[in-house]
């Protein structure tokens, strides 16, 4: 369980990224007609679409772990797939992790070829819309935007090697979200004018030089998150590099 | 014709399947589901609900798709226990449960499509996936209910999705296929900045009329024929003549419809009306284009018809052979994966996606093609006979010479053009075009003696002009100095004070790009023949010149068809390259009739290609296209149908899972759409016919 809440704590801490990219959506979501429960309604089916997309990412990638290395013991070759993985995935969350951190910044990690810009302007004209299918088509395939921090943690989720621990991964991740998802809502619900200026803010945050003095908390708590993501990555490189005797998969 | 022929998305002709959607306040009509949704993702920028509403079905049924999905990969994953046999019912009911909801949330549309198909009396490609879905779908339900043995609910939702995805993925590579000629069928519906007491308001281009005042702003699409009246720019013309060279714009100057504005700011006065326009008549043509079948096409489509019961029949022996040699889940699953996999989709798309690119791509360069068949029989093309006037020639006579006697060349010049500009003979415009910038004053008392001459009365004494036998007629004696004038030209004589001047030499003169065309005709070893009206003499010297080894000259229209179809049946299928005007009958009869120069009405429905004026450097440029085109389309074809060979095979030897199936055959109408895209960049980006620098004129 400490794997999950470390997981989820990263999720937490690295949710202020999400304010960047899936923010602008969150604040303009928009608030119902009939109330603030109904408004909250409204962002909680949002997030429950999000949380799913996730979790399903979770559950294939875990199984594709799964059919990776199969369920055989130690000492044979899919023992060796399993730690080849393992280290693959936790490379490629350090790797993450560090550029959460400020780093490598010239090679930051792009969405795979599946065309976010198109997904993400076609879920503009979902956010105005009424009624509840309308959020819960917009979090499902918001879900489905590209976005570092759900890369680094699918990486866990198929280095997990189960579906069910893959779905669990991105489960608290996804949970792990929420609050700051939902502040984001709340605050646009307040702002509503001035929300469109913030998402701008929110990513030139983002943009900003790394090295510049003007380091604010948001920056903070994405160096959190980012302390997180290493460390979860360097458990999962070890458990491919350390004997197996270590037993670090209780972790 | 029916403004709504075409699919609003991808441009393509719409069937007898088409669907018609109201989206956003305005009537559409789409060739097909993919269409209609792709439409509606990418035109609801404007947060129009009914808009929104498809996107919100695809992501509730994604939703619901990822609820199936991660409930069956527990299952699978033993999560659940696999001797528990109360949990794994509930799950089951679970998953029966998502799965109505998704086949009504995401199957509706292909089932609807199935059922219109039905009562046409034919089955589409809607129809496989129905059959195939909702057969897994009761079968699994029928387990459920029974309690007992596996389902299949997963399955149904990938092949849903796949097929949901693949239609989208496939409207969006047709829709790049057309995306050059959006603003060009977007004609009709322009709307024009019109100065109204001196403010601008923003009016459909079909209300404008002959006169109103418009203002172009930089970088816009000119909407209307008409006259600089302000402002200086430059403009992109070759939609409309194929020129790629900036055209100066400044006040006074003709602009025409559909080209584009550079970079300064002008206003125009109207000088058609906005409905008139050249721009919206090739709006018209190449709508009307688009919306034609080919041939070809056709003959596709038949074999795309006959294929479907095809695959429903092979899908049903497949599941007969294999429920005698295995259980009959594995037999049902073979089945199914035969009836997804197998996918006219690709096929159908094979001609038209490649035809309508071509018409784009020559229509990019002021080329009209009547239809896509046009393409089919250019890319067949053997022989090419040209018309002499106006095609090889510019089509009016110019002065060539001005010989004098007893009087200067400007004082011929100044009486000729006094008379001539009271005439609108032919040769009289020549003259009157020679002598513009002489400070002429108009002649009184003119008179036209029709086939003979003109006179009247220039500077208070009578002058006229005309033939030799005019002359003689006022007995104006010929001096012998002016009694010859240069060869194969036509000859006028200018007098007065009862003497003859002068002789004005006019002739046709040959056109630059048509010397370069010979050559590279020549160089490709295409049989020339030169067709003329003219004297034997004027056509031999053009033959000559153009290195043309065989002519016919005064030919009547009707000769000229029969001296054609002789020549053809020596050389095979022949064009015919003429101006449109009085060769009507022979473009008519050629294999393929090419019309060049704007002076052709559009509306002539003679000529199967229209090409702009000056543009001859670009026919062989077209029937390159057109046989890549055909290439293009053919190896669609063998693709297509190699593909469904190997994937049919693949399922009946029950060597495919249905959701593998689902996801080839989504990628296969990916495949085509892309490769015909490939091939379209390769055409549009190819030069134009080798430009000959050396012309041997």
């Amino acid at each position: 369980m400490l794997q999950y809440l470390l997981i989820f704590l990263a999720g937490l801490a690295g949710s202020v990224h999400c304010v960047g990219m899936c923010g602008g959506f969150v604040c303009v979501l928009g608030k119902d007609s009939r109330g603030p429960a109904a408004s909250l309604r409204r962002h909680l089916i949002y997030n429950l679409g999000r949380v799913t997309t996730y979790c399903l990412l979770g559950a294939v990638v875990g199984t594709l772990g799964v059919l990776l290395v199969g369920h055989d013991g130690e000492a044979t070759a899919t023992s060796l797939a399993q730690r080849a993985l393992a280290i693959a995935s936790g490379g490629l969350m350090v790797y993450i992790g560090m550029q959460f951190l400020g780093l490598f910044r010239g090679g930051y990690l792009r969405g795979p070829g599946f065309g976010g810009d198109i997904l993400a302007s076609a879920l503009r004209q979902l956010v105005k819309a009424p009624g509840a299918g309308a959020p819960l088509a917009l979090g499902t395939l918001n879900g489905f935007l590209p976005c570092p921090l759900v890369y680094a943690f699918l990486a866990q989720a198929a280095a997990s090697g189960e579906t069910l621990s893959g779905l669990l991964t991105m489960a608290a991740f996804g949970l792990g979200t929420f609050p700051a998802m939902l502040a984001m809502g709340g605050i646009g619900l307040w702002l509503r004018p001035a929300a469109p200026s913030m998402a701008v803010a929110a990513d030139s945050a983002v943009s900003a030089d790394p090295l510049s003095v003007r380091i604010d908390w948001r920056q903070y708590s994405l160096c959190i998150a980012g302390g997180f993501i290493i460390l979860l990555g360097v458990i999962t490189f070890a458990r491919g590099v350390l004997p197996m005797s270590a037993h670090l998969h209780g972790l | 014709m029916n403004p709504i022929s075409t699919c609003s998305h991808c441009l393509l002709a719409i069937g007898r399947l088409g669907q018609e959607r109201e989206v956003n306040g305005e009537k559409h009509a789409f060739c097909c589901y993919g269409c209609c949704l792709a439409y509606q993702v990418h035109h609801g920028e404007r947060e129009e609900p009914d808009a929104a509403l498809l996107l919100i079905r695809i992501g509730v049924g994604a939703f619901i798709a990822m609820n199936i999905m991660l409930f069956s990969l527990l299952l699978y994953s033993g999560t659940f226990g696999v001797e528990d046999g109360a949990t794994a019912h509930l799950v089951h009911s679970l998953l029966w449960i998502l799965t109505t909801l998704l086949v009504i949330v995401l199957g509706g549309p292909f089932v609807a499509g199935a059922w219109q198909a039905a009562r046409q009396g034919r089955l589409t490609s809607d129809t496989l996936v129905s059959i195939g879905t909702l057969a897994a779908y009761g079968y699994s339900a029928h387990q459920v209910w029974y309690g007992a043995g596996d389902v299949y609910f997963d399955t149904v939702t990938m092949v849903l999705v796949l097929f949901t995805l693949g239609r989208y993925l496939e409207a969006r590579g047709r829709v790049q296929a057309a995306r050059s000629l959006a603003p060009m069928l977007a004609a009709e519906r322009a709307e024009v900045r019109a100065v109204i007491d001196g403010s601008d308001t923003m009016r459909p281009v079909h209300t404008i009329q002959a006169g109103a005042v418009l203002r172009v702003l930089p970088g816009e699409r000119i909407a209307v024929d008409g006259v600089v009246v302000e402002g200086r720019s430059e403009c992109d013309e070759a939609v409309l003549t194929g020129q790629s060279e900036m055209q100066v714009k400044v006040p006074g100057a003709s602009v025409h419809a559909g080209s584009i504005n550079g970079a300064g700011q002008l206003v125009v006065r109207a000088t058609t009306d906005g409905n008139a326009t050249r721009w919206i008549q090739i709006s018209r043509a190449v709508r009307s284009a688009l919306a034609r079948k080919t041939l070809l096409g056709e003959t596709v489509d038949r074999l795309a018809a006959a294929f479907i019961p095809l695959v429903v029949m092979l899908a049903i022996g497949t599941f007969w052979f294999w429920s005698g040699r295995v259980p009959f889940e594995q037999a049902m699953l073979i089945g199914l994966a035969v009836l997804v996999v197998a996918c006219p989709c690709s096929l159908g798309l094979a001609a038209p996606l490649a035809t309508s690119l071509g018409i784009g791509i020559a229509a990019q360069r002021g080329i009209l093609l009547r239809s896509g068949s046009v393409l089919e029989r250019l890319a067949r093309i053997n022989a090419i006979a040209f018309d002499k006037t106006g095609t090889l020639t510019e089509g009016r006579p110019k002065v060539l010479q001005v010989s004098t006697q007893d009087a200067a060349e400007q004082q011929v010049l100044l009486h000729a053009t006094a008379l001539a500009s009271a005439s609108e003979h032919p040769l009289a415009k020549a003259i009157a075009e020679a002598g513009r910038g002489l400070n002429t004053t108009a002649a009184s008392e003119v008179r036209a003696h029709p086939g003979a001459g003109i006179s009247g009365r220039v500077d208070g004494h009578i002058a006229a002009m005309g033939s030799v036998e005019f002359m003689s007629a006022m007995g104006w004696p010929v001096p012998a100095s002016l009694q010859d004038g240069p060869m194969e030209s036509t000859h006028v004589y200018v007098g007065w004070g009862h003497r003859v001047h002068g002789l004005i030499a006019l002739a046709d003169r040959l056109l630059p790009e048509a010397a370069e065309a010979m050559t590279a005709l020549r160089r490709r070893g295409t049989p020339v023949l030169l067709l003329s009206g003219d004297r034997e003499a004027v056509v031999a010297r053009i033959a000559t010149t153009l290195g043309i080894p065989e002519w016919r000259s005064q030919l009547m229209p009707e000769a000229k068809v029969a001296v054609l179809q002789d020549w053809a049946e020596r050389h095979g299928p022949a064009a015919m390259v003429g101006d449109g005007l009085n060769d009507g009958p022979v473009l008519a009869a050629a294999a393929v009739g090419i019309a060049v120069g704007g002076a052709t009405d559009l509306a002539r429905e003679s000529a199967d290609v229209v090409l702009p004026e000056r543009a001859l450097g670009n026919l062989l440029w077209l029937f390159q296209l057109a046989r890549s085109v055909r290439e293009s389309i053919r190896a669609n074809l063998t693709w297509a149908l190699g593909y469904n060979l190997v994937a049919i095979s693949l399922a009946m030897f029950g060597l495919l899972q249905p959701i593998f199936a689902a996801a080839l055959m989504a990628g296969s109408s990916v495949v085509v759409v892309s490769r015909s895209l490939r091939a379209n960049h390769r055409a549009s980006s190819a030069p134009a016919a080798p430009i000959v620098q050396t012309a041997p004129v």
